[in-house]
């Protein structure tokens, strides 16, 4: 199969922007693509486009794809929907590689979008259970912070890590976010706040919970045949994995973990024939602090139940060995479910790309990209490789 | 004078608790004379809930099972839906058999009483035994005396052919006088007139003729007399021709309250636990009518009466849901009646299945083995036993619950969510499922508490009440 490539990648801001609609959004996301390919690309040389969204509040829940693409000016292609909750355009990005890879495009748009602001309170959380096991898990009164705080449960009791080192995960991603201009939470924390916020579902904290937030991201794909029409500074898709997990948690062999992660981690490197050390930096998925524990374990940044380590020595900080959310995560970037994934991506592109400003991670060659749907259903690991790089 | 005998008796209380002084700083004056403290349904317990547990206690006392009932009696003034027959849940709850007789008394606080009568003219039942069980959660309005005496709490007798226990005597007695108790078709909360000395001659005159009907010697040890408050009871004792220690070494309504069509049941519970040998049961219900019976005992009795966990008069609004709102609009997360209706086997009872292939316990038993990925057509019947070990916990608070779940929190407080470790049927394999755990008292829930089943209200949707089991501190069991 033919060598995939990022030619662009884009994201409008994230945060709280009830006057725009999921179209709007999605085109802006695409139109800052457009405007991140180094040599330009014409709307027409874009030959599919997939979309990732969960659907939050109902809205244009069949033909979303179609209408969001219609909107952003990209008629009469292959356009449409995906939905695998929070890796919904993680999944996008992959599906416009394989297109790419396959020779079915030359240039394939993965992206997604999400809405959650525009509703009360209320009607936001019955969507953001909707990806937990609905029969049985839901019915015992927990959306995803209830679960992801029992996998907590079960972590903290198996090994060292404490409550706080879920706080350092707060503190370290919000001083990233704040350097980040889309960042819906671009505000520092203390260490204090973080520990004394008010509790949400024991052992998790208001502070070890990202926000709802709305937003698009854009992810342009081509294939090495067109490459060198868009760019001399070529951003490769070194490696891809996925993985699907049981969607109930009662239904694991572990709950201190996340199996799939794991599963589309070594797959991903495997693709890119390097191993964990190779990686430069990482966008993670920390829907919950303790999901940024799991994941420096799960993709083998350290070994089990050493994740809090890594913490107590910086190396996942801006200016450690391998930061890790330089955007600031979902924790502080934000969490528009459909737009993680590629928004993740966006990011990626643009610390290989050198364009990352203040929150520039230092000379990478090779970035990760970590996003996981529910409590861990899905999951899908995307290594981006600058090609000119040392 | 039946063929019919009283295997057991089994009661149950909620472990919640107001004391009377908690209403006296609220209002300035509590009107339940003779009531000190009375039981509180938790937000996820009702008739039905209660019934369960009364039934289990009384066929443990009986040394029974639910396969064994061949006849199930709810009584209750409080069903928990004006229109359904409860009894087919309840049996799906207990595990009888299908072909049960079944029969649902309501409207009086009588009504336990009524379906005693009706079971011992029905039975006996071969090997079988009857199940009557009587629950009851009164409710009046805040500031009347039949919410300040509304308590709550079931008991059940488990009736066979052949035990010691036996009933010597039985009569009833009915006359018209309306309008001292009733509550009026579609309200929740029970009232009167309050015409005093009315509603008293309606009370013993009718408890008079009908003993007066049992033309027997009443040299009863114990008098479990229906209560409606603390203090009316004893104004009947000539009219029953016991004594006020009779009535008192039978009465709950002094810590329970007013426990309505359960009220003679509890108090039977109580004094065949204190080892009581002939006891006078003799219930009211306005409109009017009384029914009497002289039991002979011993009966085997199985209680769980004790409170644990106090509430403030704030708390006990919030549990009522006089001061919560209701479930928010929404959507998404839709789990409808009829896909719940096929999962009421794992929901009632545990059913898991066995996988044909590998052996592996699945629950619930549908789908692919977890364990080989097998896609068996039928799993092996498995019913767990319902003990079992937290694995992973979380307790849901601000702001960490669904919208289906706010009413619960808004009048119960923070809940418990855990992944728990069920035991299998062979004591060897667990298989894990989620559920609530109920807490009171001071019980803190981390990995590793042991826990057993309970039957509790899930939640509501679309006007139906879905049932369904959680899980409660091991030793908990009161």
């Amino acid at each position: 199969m033919r060598d995939a490539y990022i030619i662009g990648a884009g994201q409008t801001p994230f945060g709280a922007m009830p006057d725009r609609s999921y179209r709007s959004l999605f085109s802006s996301a695409v139109a800052a693509a457009v405007d991140s390919v180094p040599d330009g690309i014409a709307d027409d040389e874009i030959d599919e486009a997939i979309v990732g969204s969960l659907g939050v509040g109902g809205r244009q829940l069949g033909l979303s794809g179609p209408a969001a693409t219609e909107h952003a000016g990209l008629h009469g292609i292959p356009s449409s929907r995906i939905e695998n909750a929070c890796a919904a355009s993680g999944y996008a990005v992959r599906q416009a590689v394989q297109a790419v890879k396959s020779g079915m495009a030359d240039v394939a748009l993965g992206g997604g979008v999400e809405i959650m602001t525009d509703m009360s309170s209320d009607v936001t959380k019955y969507w953001l259970g909707v990806s937990g096991e609905t029969e049985w898990e839901r019915l015992t009164g927990t959306t995803f912070a209830g679960v992801y705080a029992q996998m907590a449960s079960t972590y903290l009791d198996q090994y060292e890590a404490t409550q706080e080192h879920l706080s350092m995960i707060a503190v370290k991603n919000h001083e990233n976010g704040a350097k980040n201009p889309n960042a819906h939470l671009g505000f520092e924390c203390s260490l204090e706040d973080a520990v004394g916020a008010p509790v949400v579902a024991d052992p998790l904290n208001l502070y070890h919970c990202c926000p709802t937030s709305d937003g698009a991201a854009a992810v342009l794909v081509a294939s090495e045949d067109v490459v060198d029409e868009y760019t001399d500074d070529p951003i490769r898709v070194a490696g891809v994995g996925a993985a699907s997990e049981r969607v109930g948690l009662f239904q694991r062999d572990d709950y201190a973990g996340i199996a799939s992660s794991e599963k589309a981690g070594e797959k991903a490197y495997q693709d890119a024939g390097i191993t964990p050390d190779d990686i430069d930096f990482a966008e993670i998925h920390d829907c919950f602090a303790i999901a940024e524990l799991f994941a420096y374990e799960d993709l083998s940044f350290c070994e089990r139940g050493q994740a809090h380590r890594l913490l107590e020595e910086g190396s996942t900080e801006l200016d450690g060995e391998r930061p890790v959310n330089a955007s600031g995560g979902l924790k502080s970037k934000g969490h528009p479910i459909g737009a993680t994934g590629a928004g993740q991506i966006a990011e990626a592109f643009k610390q290989l790309s050198g364009k990352a400003g203040d929150r520039q991670v230092a000379d990478p060659k090779y970035g990760l990209t970590h996003n996981v749907g529910g409590s861990g259903g899905a999951a899908v690991v995307h290594v981006l490789e600058r090609e000119g790089a040392e | 004078m039946s063929d019919v005998s009283i295997a057991g008796v089994g009661a149950y209380a909620p472990r919640l608790r107001i004391d009377a002084a908690e209403f006296q700083d609220a209002w300035g004056q509590f009107h339940a004379p003779g009531v000190e403290e009375k039981a509180v349904p938790e937000a996820d317990e009702d008739a039905v809930t209660m019934a369960v547990e009364a039934a289990q206690r009384a066929l443990a006392a009986a040394d029974r099972e639910g396969t064994d009932v061949a006849h199930l009696a709810l009584a209750t003034t409080t069903p928990p839906m004006a229109e359904e027959d409860l009894t087919a849940r309840l049996s799906s709850m207990l595990g009888t058999p299908a072909d049960v007789a079944t029969r649902m008394l309501t409207g009086s606080t009588r009504a336990g009483a009524q379906a005693l009568a009706a079971a011992l003219d029905a039975g006996p039942w071969a090997d079988g035994v009857a199940l009557v069980i009587a629950s009851d959660c009164p409710r009046g309005e805040p500031d009347s005396e039949r919410e300040h005496a509304a308590g709550a709490g079931a008991a059940a007798f488990v009736l066979d052919g052949d035990s010691p226990g036996t009933v010597v005597h039985r009569a009833s007695h009915v006359e018209a006088y309306p309008g001292t108790r009733f509550r009026s078709t579609g309200d929740a909360e029970t009232t009167g007139l309050g015409v005093t000395q009315y509603d008293r001659e309606s009370y013993t005159a009718t408890l008079e003729k009908a003993t007066d009907a049992l033309d027997a010697d009443l040299s009863v040890d114990a008098a479990a007399v229906q209560s409606p408050d603390g203090k009316l009871p004893y104004r009947a004792t000539d009219a029953l021709g016991v004594s006020a220690g009779a009535i008192a070494d039978a009465e709950t309504v002094s810590s329970l309250g007013d426990t309505g069509a359960a009220s003679t049941f509890l108090g039977a519970a109580k004094a065949f636990a204190d080892g009581a040998d002939r006891l006078l049961l003799a219930a009211y219900g306005s409109g009017a009518g009384a029914t009497v019976f002289v039991l002979d005992g011993p009966v085997p009795a199985g209680t769980a009466l004790a409170g644990d966990t106090e509430l403030t008069y704030a708390e006990y609004l919030r549990r009522r849901g006089e001061i919560t709102s209701d479930e928010p609009e929404g959507g998404g997360a839709y789990v409808s009646v009829p896909s719940w209706q096929r999962t009421i086997p794992q929901r009632h009872r545990l059913v898991a299945g066995q996988c044909p292939n590998c052996g592996a316990l699945n629950f619930p038993p549908d789908g692919a083995c977890y364990d080989c990925t097998d896609r068996p057509d039928e799993y092996e019947r498995a019913e767990l036993p319902g003990t079992g070990s937290v694995e992973a916990v979380t307790s849901i608070e601000q702001g960490g619950a669904p919208p289906e779940f706010v009413e619960q929190q808004s009048k119960s407080g923070p809940f418990v969510s855990a992944v728990v470790a069920f035991d299998g049927p062979d004591g060897e394999e667990t298989v894990s499922a989620p559920t609530q755990v109920v807490t009171g008292g001071v019980e803190e829930i981390t990995v590793g508490t042991d826990v057993e089943t309970t039957i509790r209200r899930i939640y509501t949707q679309e006007g139906v009440v879905r049932y369904g089991f959680k899980a409660r501190v091991a030793d908990a069991r009161r």
